[in-house]
């Protein structure tokens, strides 16, 4: 448990060999740094999860304190670690997928000349995810958080020489800061509240002071709301994540799976204790979680950039996470967290083989037929898109998918109108999944097909589909085993969705079949119409209202129109308006005032001796004068 | 007030000696303006050059150690007084003290700083860029 | 004297020692190299006997010095500088290439004074020590002789050191006369008996700051610092700069305590003027220099003034305050000069500031400690200048400073004008005449381990001050 600080260690110093060997490292040394310094943090993981498991802490978990930053009175910063349950999950799948990413990125970025510059930013962003899943204090999850902003900035504009990647970089940090912004306040909220860093600290305080529904554990638990909504790229602050696309595939991956998007998901989940106390907060994000996941289920219907395809199943699928943790299934969302990093990772992979073997062809509609030349990116696919499917019984999504649509519809937080939202969600999200298959894989090839993926892209593949086929098996409905093992793992970190076990046993497996029914019948109604009758989808496109829906469905239902006219238009206007600052003028008058000063007693600078010596005796003069003078 | 006006008197009489002495001198004193008069007097030989001569550097230095070692020597006689009360550790003071003067003497002379040439600072010169 | 007390002087011993082993190897065997390394083994030696010292401490030797947690602390403090400014010169002056060895004495001989300073308790040892080290300044800063500039500075800088002298030697002239006593703590004893400040004292005081205040560079006694700083040569101006005024402060910090002066309201009040003025003046003077050692030093006046807020703060909080942001201040310093020192060709130092234009392009690892030292006296975190400026104005805000806290914020404020300036040059593209001129001369092995430590310290001290603020409590508490 002492190596408990080389997990996030092993990436900074990754990150710092990489940005300060800079030039002088050859390639290959590049990739055994920045492969190697994930890939050892995740043994580490491992066996410090090993270690978790084999032998429990006293108390919920392990802590681990550095050193402290600086301590006057109250306000004590440490640099310290919280390791419970929770954290071992996100770890593991953070340095997990995050070292399959960096190999898989080996191969795929071998010709690019930022080579160094993108392991160096890589390793960054998953210390950066490591420090913020594991502070043991806000200031420490802060810097976390920031080092996940910067990195994602950095990464998504990482072909900078293209205006367009550039602005979608600053895009995704400009929305996301909105919530930043929310969510310090609701940091200084906390801390100013009661006084302690601590992050467990605050949340028992929390539950002893402010009883149920009280307006500041409202007020905190909207402002931290707001945080995870920007970061997790939830209504409204979804719209920077379709243009992140811009970044390297592989940033997408680590974006989408491990990092980043799911820091809101960490971070609710960790302050579950305040969304507890706030009912109506709580609320809020059950709401935001369906409306979300709806919304952008259409929109990914809609899609002809296969990135975008995926994009937009992420919101949706955070959406999931969110209405999880709506309805108080902790567990449920931290267990479709680890699902869905597996086969989102897988699908990002394997979109980045496709899209790499077809010259940088992005649009599925000059794809197809790819299913004999590229088997096993084929296989694999299909495999992730089965359990972003939700296909029922064989994949990890099913499971995780289930458990939420089930403690929607059980949970005393939850409801029909939920679980009905989460159900269309689930039948959309088959379509679009198998739709995204049918053209990318099948019909008539129309792309030729340029390289064969290489044991560094084909490794990660197999690796990741595997695991988002078994992945589910630990935790399943009571009409399939009623294997526990998850939830009871997470038990001593986050409580158990209230009413959810009490809930009968034929409900639940009715629902099951219901759930099941939705995804079979998404997957083979897309199955039937892009196969089978590829003119019926055509002629309905080519209809005045289904081009219409198409057309608000592929712009993302018009946020970032509505936007460009709420938000940007006037501030552009504004700023071309005032384009000499009149509050510039202020600041100018200041700098003018000190520069005048400086000319005035620059003048005492005269080079003479006797000048100095005479500046010694009057200074004397006048000190003399001050002593005598109050005395 | 009470215990300073010696001082008052101190200083008016040190501002009246010099006062009383250049008037005097100019009540009493001849006036008159002839060819030499302006002229500075040197036992009756008429000067030539000017004042302003330009010592070689050594007569500098030689005075100033001259005036280092024998100040130095001072410290001597003040510890010869106390000897027999200072026993050995102020023989071991006195004798380090000798030993730093002898150290300072053997730098000056093996720099040439002693020597009376027209070639003085011959090692100084010397040692240029001998380590580079 | 017993054993005990030789043993809790050898780091003094061990200076004077190397200063005389030196002279020798100057007159005897003429090697830059033997020289320089000669006296960073004296100065490594008496670091290393400060160990011993501190078994013995706390005593007090012949009622002249006060060897406590306190001298110590700074004489280790006081000695790692050194040999850093011993190390960083050892380039520079081969770079200068002629007569180097004399160089290694006087700066011995220099620090000698520092340390002496740093542990006196007693106005005979605290002139003796600020004359032993004024006087091997005098020579140092006039070191390169064959540029008019330096000649210039080592003429301003001991006509107007004697005459801060005299006032100095007045002021104590005044407390002997009036209290009979010379070591500081029978004068406190004194001072007490004869409950509280009259004429004399204050009179006296305010003569003994304005000599304190002349070797710190406290406005208004400022005005010789920047044509010093700049006809000295760099790694001279890094010990007057950053070693020195150390020593000095030391001084003044145990002297004020130990008499209780913080107590009167009228030396406060002289001190917070010395601080007010002292921040305007070196942040206004710096704020359009365009010469690198001028900024530096005017910056080094501005930062006398930060410190004296923490002088001004009572009890053990400001002292505490004061000692870290000193150590910080020196480290900072060093690196500064020691870049300076480092770039420096033969025939001048490299002071404009068209020498750093790109530095960190050209040279990114000197550029990076450069920067990392402008961000420092800026007071950016991560820095151990930010700590030092927090632990400032924390000891400020305690005791209720509100209107000197406010001034040190908005003197800041002006402050990150030039040194954001310098920044930007360091990281601008260098143009065609800076890559021709694309070299370090005086950079050395020994220079470069001396400016990577401090760098290193730099950093770590912004990270983690943790130890060292234990040390300096324990420093603290010995007072």
């Amino acid at each position: 448990m002492s190596l408990l600080w080389l997990i996030p260690a092993l990436p900074l110093a990754g990150y710092l060999a990489l940005a300060f060997g800079g030039s002088r490292l050859s390639r290959a040394a590049a990739a055994w740094i920045g492969v190697g310094s994930v890939g050892l943090s995740a043994l580490v993981a491992l066996g410090v999860a090993a270690q978790f498991i084999g032998t429990p802490p006293a108390g919920p978990a392990f802590h681990q304190t550095l050193w402290t930053w600086m301590s006057v009175e109250d306000f004590k910063p440490a640099i310290g670690f919280y390791l419970d349950a929770m954290t071992v999950v996100f770890v593991l799948v953070v340095t997990g997928v995050g070292f399959l990413i960096h190999l898989y990125s080996v191969e795929y970025m071998a010709g690019d000349e930022g080579f160094r510059r993108f392991f160096a930013y890589m390793n960054l962003f998953v210390a950066s995810m490591l420090v913020l899943v594991m502070a043991d204090n806000l200031l420490l999850l802060y810097l976390g958080w920031e080092g996940v902003g910067l990195c994602s900035y950095l990464l998504i504009g990482f072909w900078y020489k293209d205006r367009v990647n550039g602005r979608a970089a600053q895009k995704a940090f400009i929305v996301t800061r909105v919530g930043d912004t929310a969510m310090a306040l609701g940091l200084f909220l906390l801390v100013w509240q009661f006084r302690t860093l601590d992050v467990q600290q605050l949340m028992t305080q929390a539950r002893e002071q402010w009883r149920v529904g009280a307006g500041m554990a409202t007020a905190a638990a909207a402002l931290l709301l707001g945080g995870a909504l920007g970061k997790s790229a939830q209504l409204p602050l979804q719209t920077w994540l379709p243009d992140a696309m811009a970044g390297p595939t592989p940033v997408s991956a680590l974006i989408h799976a491990a990092t980043m998007v799911t820091a809101g998901v960490y971070l609710i989940a960790r302050t579950h204790v305040l969304f507890e106390l706030a009912p109506a907060a709580q609320l809020a994000v059950a709401i935001i979680g369906a409306a979300t996941l709806l919304i952008s289920g259409f929109s990914a219907l809609a899609q002809r950039d296969i990135k975008r395809v995926l994009a937009y199943s992420t919101i949706s699928q955070i959406g999931y996470m969110f209405l999880a943790l709506g309805v108080g299934a902790w567990s449920a969302a931290v267990f479709h967290f680890m699902t869905h990093a597996f086969f989102k990772a897988l699908l990002f992979l394997g979109a980045g083989a496709v899209i790499l073997s077809l010259h940088h062809e992005q649009d599925i509609h000059k794809m197809g037929g790819l299913w004999k030349r590229l088997p096993l990116t084929f296989w694999t696919f299909l495999a992730g898109s089965a359990a972003l499917a939700g296909l029922p019984l064989i994949t990890a999504g099913f499971y995780s998918k289930d458990l939420i649509l089930w403690s929607a519809w059980s949970s005393n937080a939850g409801g029909p109108a939920l679980w009905a939202a989460g159900l269309i969600g689930a039948f959309l999200t088959a379509l679009y999944t198998t739709r995204l298959v049918c053209l990318v894989f099948f019909g008539e090839e129309k792309g030729r097909v340029a390289s064969k993926p290489g044991w560094r892209v084909s490794a990660p593949l197999a690796i990741l589909a595997a695991l988002s086929i078994v992945g589910g098996f630990v935790e399943t409905p009571r009409a399939l085993g009623g294997i526990r093992w998850f939830g009871e793992f997470l038990r001593s970190a986050l409580p158990a969705a209230p009413g959810v076990e009490e809930a009968p046993e034929r409900m639940e497996s009715a629902m099951m079949l219901i759930a099941s029914a939705a995804a079979l019948l998404g997957i083979v109604l897309a199955g039937v119409l892009y196969l089978g009758m590829p003119r019926v989808v055509e002629g309905i496109a080519k209809r005045a209202w289904g081009a219409a829906a198409q057309a608000f469905w592929l712009g993302g239902w018009g946020f970032d129109w509505l936007y460009d006219r709420l938000f940007v238009k006037p501030f552009v206007w504004a700023a071309t308006v005032n384009r000499d600052d009149f509050i510039d003028s202020a600041y100018n008058g200041v700098a003018a005032f000190f520069s005048l000063l400086h000319r005035g007693i620059i003048r005492t600078q005269t080079g003479r001796v006797r000048w100095y010596a005479a500046g010694v005796a009057l200074g004397a003069v006048a000190l003399m004068a001050i002593v005598l003078w109050v005395r | 007030m009470q215990t300073v006006w010696p001082l008052f008197v101190y200083l008016a009489a040190a501002a009246a000696v010099p006062a009383g002495m250049i008037m005097v001198s100019f009540v009493l004193g001849a006036r008159h303006s002839d060819r030499a008069t302006g002229e500075p007097y040197e036992s009756g030989i008429v000067s030539t050059g000017s004042a302003r001569l330009r010592f070689p550097i050594h007569f500098y230095l030689v005075a100033m150690f001259f005036v280092i070692f024998d100040l130095e020597a001072v410290f001597l006689f003040a510890w010869a007084v106390a000897v027999r009360e200072l026993g050995w550790a102020g023989f071991a003071e006195a004798l380090v003290f000798i030993g730093v003067l002898v150290a300072a003497l053997a730098y000056l002379w093996r720099l040439g700083a002693l020597d009376w040439g027209p070639k003085p600072f011959a090692r100084l010169s010397h040692s240029r860029h001998k380590d580079s | 004297m017993s054993s005990a007390d030789w043993i809790a002087i050898s780091p003094l011993i061990a200076v004077a020692a190397a200063a005389v082993v030196v002279m020798m190897l100057a007159a005897f065997w003429r090697r830059h190299a033997i020289v320089a390394a000669a006296s960073m083994i004296g100065l490594a030696v008496a670091l290393f006997c400060v160990l011993p010292a501190r078994s013995a401490a706390p005593r007090m030797v012949t009622g002249l010095l006060a060897i406590d947690e306190f001298g110590l602390f700074y004489v280790g403090l006081l000695l790692k500088g050194s040999l850093a400014v011993a190390a960083v010169s050892y380039g520079y002056l081969r770079a200068r290439g002629r007569d180097a060895e004399e160089y290694y004495a006087l700066l011995l001989t220099a620090t000698l004074g520092c340390v002496t300073l740093a542990v006196s308790a007693h106005f005979v040892s605290f002139f003796l020590g600020l004359e032993i080290l004024s006087v091997s300044l005098y020579a140092l800063i006039a070191y390169t002789r064959e540029r008019a500039r330096s000649i210039e500075a080592g003429i301003k800088y001991l006509v107007l050191a004697a005459g801060s002298a005299a006032f100095l030697l007045f002021g104590m002239a005044l407390l002997y006369a009036e209290y009979g006593a010379m070591g500081f703590a029978p004068l406190a004893k004194a001072l007490k008996a004869s409950g509280g400040a009259n004429v004399y004292m204050l009179a006296g005081m305010a003569l003994i700051l304005v000599g304190a205040g002349f070797k710190l560079a406290a406005a208004p006694f400022h005005l010789w610092t920047p044509d010093v700083y700049e006809g000295a040569p760099a790694p001279a101006t890094a010990f007057v700069a950053g070693v020195s005024k150390v020593a000095m402060a030391a001084l003044l910090l145990r002297f004020l305590t130990q008499l209780g002066a913080t107590d009167s309201r009228p030396i406060l009040i002289a001190l917070s003027a010395l601080a007010v003025a002292s921040m305007f003046a070196g942040n206004l003077l710096a704020l359009l220099q365009r010469n690198v050692k001028r900024i530096l030093a005017y910056s080094s006046i501005a930062h006398i003034g930060y410190l004296l807020v923490a002088f001004i703060a009572a009890g053990p909080m400001g002292a505490e305050a004061a000692t870290f942001y000193l150590a910080a201040y020196m480290i900072t310093t060093l690196i500064a000069f020691g870049v300076v020192a480092a770039l420096s060709p033969r025939d001048r130092d490299a002071d404009a500031m068209e020498d750093y234009q790109g530095l960190f392009w050209r040279r990114p690892w000197m550029g990076g400690a450069f920067v990392a030292a402008l961000l420092s006296l800026a007071g950016i975190p991560l820095t151990a200048g930010f700590i030092g400026k927090y632990f400032v104005v924390a000891s400020g805000i305690g005791s209720a400073l509100w209107a000197l806290v406010l001034i040190l914020a908005l003197n800041s404020a002006i402050g990150l004008f030039y040194y954001l300036r310098s920044v930007v040059a360091v990281y601008a593209r260098p143009g065609e005449e800076a890559k021709a001129a694309d070299r370090a001369p005086g950079f050395s092995l020994a220079g470069g381990v001396a400016l990577a430590v401090l760098g290193f310290s730099l950093i770590l001290l912004g990270v983690y001050p943790a130890p060292l603020l234990r040390l300096i409590q324990t420093a603290i508490a010995s007072l």
